[in-house]
């Protein structure tokens, strides 16, 4: 390989050009925009420097839409965090029809996201949705409850997500929940630890490492998830409760056409990310187990 | 198996390569190549697709066999983005539709071709004044709407009868019919739809165009959001939130036509000739005619003299860096083409009116089934045009045509933000106006479009 250094750089020369055309020139070329007056579609464009940031640091609307991006991420990790947790213990055990119940969970992490948001747009809507026409029927309401609109919209987003990502949840942990030694648990039950000592004394570390990794992709996730929240609000009137980061900055490029601005929108979102991953890692960097 | 050399691999494999290069560009050598003409429009009816590939395209491909065109039917939320899109791209189509607040921002960048030429050789005088000069600018025209619609009340005739009220002219009259109509927990007065675009855009345009006001100072272009008209609109609106289902902004267009067929709502606050066919397929058997279903006008406000509703006319536009702009001229010729036109015109009636004054009233066009049955609705909308209650969506003004940076005005959600918040959130009109005005004075300085001090 000393002999032949040149061999070496050409062989690695289609991954690098790759890795920089599809990867690191976006970013660069996101950041420079980012400092730029930018029309979205006209070839015309001035710097402006660090003035979009500024704006930004003042704007009520940024300042919402971070507000919203929080409370939907946490919200939608907790829950599937709880749902996802518990029935990757549920499908751990074993039982009749484990197999294909396996199977089904994964169906809404399957379909695709327009798919999930309609079908459940259809069981929400006041006028023929059914989950509506059950709440009635039972006696559970008077009149129907508006799920799509201002009171609850946040929640009917959230119910949507959490649907169809927490099947991500049970795939990663049930996997972890397979390689645990079974002895453990025989140990255990011999030492006469009931099912919630068992959880909390073998399950838990030993799926810490897992864990960590679960909050901080589906954290990333969620925060930067647009599709789910576009097609559930974006063109509505309702859009203004829950406009998260990712539908402003899509927003500001392409329906204000204001592509400088929304690429600073980006950076930022990309900021804030990186400070929030950086903070996660130093609460858990003396923790053995994940470490 | 038989060893081969990697001499003859190689061998084999280029003369493969140059083999099907060569078959690829066949067409091309010998003198076939087929040229795409792409045209986008809005017309998304399935009847109407179909009628225009069977009518205008089927004979522009045979007296250019060079060309194939290709339609797109597009939604007009996803015809926006899509040609947004392709601007950015450099590649747009060759001919497209576009809402008129939209031309006067991509002609003012030098983005559209003039139509004069066309535009006489379709008649000038027999077009419409309604539609005729909406993309006329320095002198030039720079499109062409391809039919007018227009969009209204569709009311429950005979349950405003029932309750002996006339038609509403004013906004309090328009508060007393909606009170009179909601039967709690059966049935409400209205449904606005929910979509920013229109509850958000198109009906705060009418708003201000029926109360006396406009978007901008026309002089300055400082916006006009916390002015008397536009609070006194927010007022109204507020009001009428109270007679609406509770979850009225989740919901769409075309759900309130529904609900109005099915009797969930005695008036569809946005509605068009295409409410007919909502009517004839889910409403009662015995309530699918115009003596339960008719359009009915907006109401003005104080500061107004008459209701203003919008005209829904897309014009069809050729851009400079279209790719076959004589072609795309060729084809609207075709397009206009009397026998194609009246089909297409046919293909959704009343909805698509034609543009030429001389076969609004042409015996052959009242002579479809549709029209004929719903002569009211027609005869509605040739009194709307007459007596000019019509404006082109998004237009607070006819003079609105001028200003160039609607279309941003409308993308920001700025006013549907302070639509939602007065009508859903129940927040102060004056307090959300203002906070509104500021939103879009930030912008228009954005925009570069700031000309008060």
């Amino acid at each position: 390989m000393n002999r032949h250094p040149l061999v070496g750089w050409l062989l690695l020369a289609p991954s690098l050009l790759l890795l920089g055309g599809l990867v690191l020139f976006p970013i660069v070329y996101n950041v420079w925009l980012s400092l730029h007056d930018k029309h979205a579609f006209m070839p015309v464009q001035a710097f402006v420097g660090l003035r979009h940031y500024v704006y930004f640091a003042q704007d009520a609307e940024f300042w919402s839409s971070v507000r919203y991006g929080v409370i939907y991420a946490g919200l939608t990790l907790v829950l599937q965090l709880l749902l996802g947790v518990s029935a990757a213990l549920l499908l751990n055990e074993g039982f009749r029809g484990r197999n294909l119940l396996r199977g089904v969970v994964l169906f809404p992490y399957m379909i695709p996201t327009i798919v999930a948001v309609i079908l459940w747009k259809w069981l929400l809507n006041d006028s023929y949705g059914l989950v509506n026409h059950l709440l009635l029927a039972g006696g559970l309401v008077r009149t129907p409850v508006a799920w799509l609109g201002k009171d609850h919209i946040m929640e009917s987003l959230i119910l949507t997500s959490v649907w169809q990502f927490f099947p991500f949840v049970v795939v990663t942990y049930l996997a972890r929940l397979q390689t645990i030694a079974p002895e453990l648990y025989e140990a255990a039950k011999v030492d006469g630890a009931g099912a919630w000592r068992r959880f909390r004394h073998i399950t838990l570390p030993q799926t810490r490492n897992v864990l960590f990794v679960i909050v901080l992709l589906r954290s990333i996730f969620m925060f930067t998830k647009f599709d789910t929240v576009w097609l559930m609000a974006g063109e509505g009137g309702v859009s203004r409760y829950v406009r998260t980061l990712p539908v402003y900055a899509y927003a500001r490029s392409f329906t204000y056409l204001q592509a400088g601005m929304g690429a600073a929108l980006a950076v930022l979102m990309f900021l804030l990310l990186l400070a929030a991953t950086a903070v996660y890692f130093r609460a858990l960097r003396g923790d053995e187990a994940v470490a | 198996m038989r060893h081969v050399s990697r001499r003859h691999f190689l061998a084999g494999a280029a003369v493969a390569t140059t083999g099907t290069a060569l078959l690829g560009r066949a067409p091309a050598a010998l003198g076939q190549q087929v040229r795409e003409l792409q045209v986008w429009h809005t017309e998304v009816e399935p009847q109407t697709v179909k009628t225009i590939q069977d009518t205008s395209i089927a004979e522009f491909e045979k007296k250019f066999p060079g060309f194939k065109i290709k339609q797109q039917a597009l939604g007009w939320g996803d015809l926006n983005t899509k040609l947004l899109a392709a601007l950015a791209a450099g590649s747009p189509p060759d001919l497209t539709h576009l809402n008129p607040f939209m031309t006067a921002s991509l002609y003012t960048k030098n983005l559209l071709r003039p139509m004069d030429e066309l535009i006489r050789a379709l008649g000038e005088k027999d077009i419409h004044e309604a539609t005729l000069k909406l993309q006329y600018f320095d002198g030039k025209y720079y499109g062409v709407t391809h039919a007018m619609g227009a969009t209204y009340f569709a009311e429950r005739r005979d349950l405003r009868e029932a309750k002996g009220l006339k038609p509403p002219e004013t906004y309090t009259d328009m508060l007393t019919l909606a009170a009179a109509l909601t039967d709690e927990g059966k049935r409400w007065a209205t449904q606005m739809p929910g979509e920013k675009l229109y509850m958000g855009f198109v009906h705060p345009a009418e708003w201000l165009a029926g109360n006396g006001g406009s978007w901008v100072e026309p002089k300055t272009w400082r916006p006009q959001l916390n002015g008397k008209p536009m609070l006194e609109a927010l007022d109204y609106a507020q009001k009428l939130n109270k007679f609406m289902p509770q979850g009225w902004s989740g919901q769409k267009y075309l759900d309130t036509l529904a609900a109005l067929a099915t009797g969930k709502i005695a008036m569809a606050h946005l509605s068009g000739a295409r409410t007919i066919g909502y009517i004839e397929r889910y409403a009662p058997e015995t309530m699918r005619d115009p003596d339960h279903f008719q359009p009915m006008f907006r109401p003005h406000g104080p500061q107004g003299r008459v209701g203003i509703s919008a005209l829904d006319g897309e014009n069809w536009a050729v851009f400079t860096q279209s790719k076959y702009p004589n072609e795309a001229f060729e084809f609207l010729r075709l397009f206009y083409k009397k026998e194609h036109y009246m089909k297409y015109c046919h293909s959704v009636p009343i909805h698509l009116t034609p543009i030429f004054k001389s076969m609004i009233n042409d015996a052959e066009y009242l002579s479809n089934p549709r029209i004929k049955k719903w002569r009211s609705w027609h005869d509605f909308m040739v009194r709307g045009l007459n007596e000019h209650r019509f404006l082109p969506i998004g237009f607070s003004r006819p003079e609105d045509n001028l200003v160039p940076f609607l279309a941003e005005l409308d993308g920001s959600g700025i006013v549907a933000d302070m639509v939602v918040e007065v009508m859903v959130g129940g927040k102060d009109p004056k307090a959300e106006a203002d906070r509104a005005q500021k939103r879009a004075e930030e912008l228009l300085t954005q925009l570069g479009a700031k000309r008060w001090s």
